[in-house]
């Protein structure tokens, strides 16, 4: 069967190859939806031997050494589960003071123990996916590993048999204490006495070399409170990243004339690859383009007015439009689904046809009344059902003014990147749907300096070099909406389908710094809606600013707008609006 | 009687859980339009037949789908020796004489065609047969209920704001734990300790719900693996053909499933 052949783990496998069923599975036995992150290798570059808990996220080996390929899937999933064992009955940490570095080897022995029974109590099948590991035998060597791996094999396999007295001690002192499993103390106190018998019974103990068995345990750093910052893996630049973009945009918008020169900052800028240039800077890709602009007061269109350039953005790090994905998984599994099921073309049913696959019974019926009045009956009675397909392209443009380096309310992101975040998930569901689309992105500088940016071109494909792009965008200047509008309207204009849609993100009321008159581009914008929607083009507006609704109304005509009171919802509300105006 | 064919001569098993009962008996008495939301498989279906029953109406149920028009819905012409002659459609034969008329999944009938109900759920309570051009006072024990599943691809389809506000709505979910198995038990015949097992399995299939998964294990599939539990099949093999296999085809999020499944069964 098919399936039997995905629930075996292919050779050799690797934990990102699992990750995605095994993090499902955590969800499926405990609602646990746990960051988990790759460990790296230590400072000395040795792998990492075990998992590790720390901080809320679970720090996962990439392969596990020594484990031969067919098992490392099913250890995966047992460690995995049992770290969620942890995360789910192990309360505070464990103060480490005064305790033997043996001491902590057994309560932790017994705390593993101790969460395992616990969730074998709702989920006991889960016996089955840990005791396979469990591989110690009664005959072993008598060392402290050997002696341990046995106690943790008694305390959890009820077959298993072993007559040394310690570890008959153990067990017995555990299952004694069932009725107090629920309280973390028993694991403090159970593995103290079994540290004490087994420090007495002056067996090897070497704690540097300490690994625990079995393999799919953690480590237990984790469960212990030393009193000072407990070691925590290489952790992932992600939160540091977010925090230095944010600043690096605010520093681009307050002084935008400042050349942020190469290794001005270099620890800093090695979090992405190629440091953003600042505004003004960006290679200009096409050459300049002059539009007409329209001056309400003297009721005619200035020829010529003003100057546009196509530029490049600074390209960013295509991982952060993945990492951004990854942060609205939820979302963009549900868009996903809700493409999936606006990508099927829907059938319509066309009534009165000459001809089809069934008869229309109202069109049969009003010919046989024709008919029996001595009238010519209409010989249309057939009915067929056509798909209708989708055959629409949309440009999406997105305003990249200096307001947008502000930060949105209620949260530390600012409106450039939730508006980054929106077009990361729009393009993922459009990717998906197969419209064509485009994204763009404009800004200016006065009349003669109105820079747009094409993020994706609607011929390219949406890859790691758009990717790029998206990450690399930057807040500055002005907006000057008018004239981006007529510009995004020409490229959009080329698109051969048979429905062309304009979706504008903003953040405010346009503005230049060459215009004093609040209504002068105002007026202007409305203009060139209208003119293209004389030429078939549909623009809609999303508008960030919550007082928005009245100016964007007035140029886009109040059916077009749709404003909305909190910024960070853009990125769940962009791609829906779009599905909802499309189908 | 024209409706005979739709009486429910015995009762069908309802488990009630929240006042719901008390809650329909009160909006019928005041023939208020109702809504039943709620997920797949929870028991709407099977409520409006118990509330059909105990109410002694006769119950006209219409599954919506895509491409019902409202004549499908009202009624139409067809032909005999004689010349035309019109046909009730069911929504009309049950304001004639007087039933709970059902439309099973409204949201996926075309807006355009349940606007017909407009005119028979606020105070005119009519129906207007334009191609008759006749105006059906709706009978005095008729009344409209309407089921709709919120979760259910939302933005593509929805009732109309117009539609919605004409109805009073009774939410249904999955019940609790120990009711659930209660139910579970009784329609398939497992026993109790069984039952609650499924009811365990389809928590952790719930906990998926926006993991992978649209909706979670509904209770109706949880009775269809019990009854083949019932007839001794072994029970991962049956929760393994009337749950996961159904439920999803996603081989990540089936993996996890049926280990979550595995997990549960000692």
């Amino acid at each position: 069967m098919p399936d039997d052949q995905s629930r075996q783990f292919p050779a050799d496998t690797a934990f990102s190859t699992v990750e995605r069923r095994l993090v499902a599975y955590l969800v499926a036995l405990w609602r646990l939806r746990v960051p988990i992150r790759h460990a790296k290798p230590d400072a000395a570059g040795n792998p990492p031997r075990r998992v590790s808990l720390s901080d809320g996220l679970i720090w996962m080996p990439g392969t596990f050494r020594g484990v031969e390929g067919r098992r490392s899937g099913a250890l995966f999933r047992a460690a995995l589960v049992h770290a969620g064992a942890h995360l789910r009955f192990t309360g505070p940490r464990f103060p480490a003071a005064g305790l033997k570095p043996l001491q902590l080897a057994l309560v932790s022995l017994i705390e593993d123990a101790r969460v395992e029974q616990l969730a074998m109590r709702e989920h006991p099948g889960l016996l089955r996916v840990w005791r396979p590991f469990h591989v110690a035998e009664p005959d072993g060597a008598g060392t402290a590993p050997a002696l341990m791996a046995r106690l943790a094999r008694a305390l959890i396999d009820p077959g298993y048999r072993d007559g040394d007295a310690w570890v008959a001690k153990g067990r017995r002192l555990f299952f004694e204490a069932e009725g107090e499993w629920d309280n973390p103390a028993l694991s403090r106190r159970i593995g103290g006495l079994l540290g004490n018998d087994l420090g007495q019974m002056r067996v090897q103990f070497n704690s540097k070399d300490h690994v625990v068995e079995p393999a799919y345990r953690d480590d237990n750093i984790g469960l212990w409170d030393h009193g000072e910052a407990p070691p925590t893996p290489p952790s992932d630049a992600e939160p540091v990243f977010e925090a230095f973009r944010t600043e690096q945009e605010e520093r681009d918008h307050g002084r935008p004339d400042e050349q942020l020169g190469e290794g001005a900052t270099p620890a800093r800028l090695s979090a992405t690859d190629v440091p953003a240039r600042a505004v003004g800077e960006e290679e200009i890709t096409a050459p300049p383009l002059r539009y007409p602009e329209w001056d309400y007061r003297v009721g005619i269109d200035r020829p010529d007015w003003v100057v546009l350039n196509e530029r490049r953005t600074g390209s960013g790090d295509p991982a952060d439009i993945a990492r951004i994905v990854e942060r609205h998984r939820a979302t963009a599994d549900r868009l996903t689904a809700l493409v999936r099921s606006a990508k099927v073309s829907r059938p319509v049913r066309l009534r009165r046809q000459p001809e089809g696959d069934r008869m229309d019974l109202d069109a049969c019926i009003d010919a046989m009344v024709s008919h029996r009045r001595g009238e010519a009956p209409d010989p249309r009675v057939h009915e067929v059902l056509v798909r209708r397909n989708r055959d629409l392209s949309v440009l999406l443009l997105l305003d990249v003014s200096a307001s947008t380096g502000d930060p949105v309310a209620g949260g530390g992101r600012s409106v450039l990147s939730v508006e980054r975040e929106a077009a990361t998930l729009f393009a993922q569901a459009l990717d998906g749907l197969g419209d064509p689309f485009a994204i763009h992105a404009f800004r200016s500088n006065g009349r003669q300096d109105v820079s747009y940016y094409r993020i994706k071109a609607f011929r390219q494909p949406y890859d790691d070099a758009a990717r790029g792009r998206l990450a690399g965008l930057t807040a500055g200047l002005s907006t000057r909406l008018g004239t981006a509008l007529r510009h995004a309207g020409r490229l959009l204009e080329r698109q051969a389908t048979h429905r062309r849609l304009l979706l504008v993100v903003t953040d405010g009321e346009p503005s230049d710094i060459d215009v004093a008159d609040r209504r002068y581009l105002l007026d202007d914008a409305r203009r060139a809606v209208l003119a293209l929607a004389a030429r078939g083009i549909d623009c809609f507006v999303i508008g960030l600013d919550p007082q928005g609704r009245e100016y964007l109304t007035r140029m886009f005509g109040g059916r077009n707008v749709m404003v909305i009171d909190r910024a960070d919802k853009l990125p769940e509300v962009l791609p829906t609006f779009y599905l909802r105006l499309s189908t | 009687m024209a409706l005979d064919a739709h009486r429910i001569p015995e009762e069908p098993y309802y488990r009630p859980v929240a006042g719901e009962v008390a809650l329909f008996e009160a909006a019928y008495a005041a023939r208020m339009p109702m809504m039943l939301k709620g997920p797949t498989g929870c028991g709407k279906t099977r409520f409006i037949e118990h509330m059909a029953w105990r109410l002694g109406r006769p119950l006209v149920t219409v599954a919506c789908h895509e491409d019902m028009t409202a004549s499908d819905l009202v009624g139409r012409f067809l032909l005999d020796p004689g010349g035309t002659v019109w046909h009730d459609g069911p929504l009309t034969q049950a304001v004639r004489h007087g039933a709970i008329c059902y439309l099973d999944e409204i949201v996926e009938a075309r807006q355009d065609t349940t606007v017909v109900i407009h005119p028979l759920t606020d105070a005119r309570r009519i129906l207007p047969l334009e191609k008759r051009n006749e105006l059906v006072q709706a009978h005095p024990d008729f009344q409209l209920v309407i089921s709709y599943n919120p979760g259910y691809q939302s933005v593509l389809k929805d009732l109309k704001e117009s539609t919605k506000q004409r109805f009073a709505a009774i939410e249904f979910g999955y019940p609790d734990a120990a009711v659930e198995a209660e139910i579970v038990a009784h329609e398939s015949g497992v026993a109790a300790g069984t039952a609650a097992l499924l009811v365990r399995i389809a928590a952790s299939s719930r906990n998926l719900k926006g993991h992978g998964l649209q909706e979670g294990v509904s209770t109706r599939m949880l009775i269809h693996a019990g009854r083949l539990a019932a007839q001794g099949i072994a029970l991962e093999t049956a929760c393994r053909i009337a749950l996961v296999l159904p439920i999803t085809d996603d081989a990540d999020v089936r993996d996890a499933f049926s280990a979550a499944v595995s997990a549960a069964i000692a």
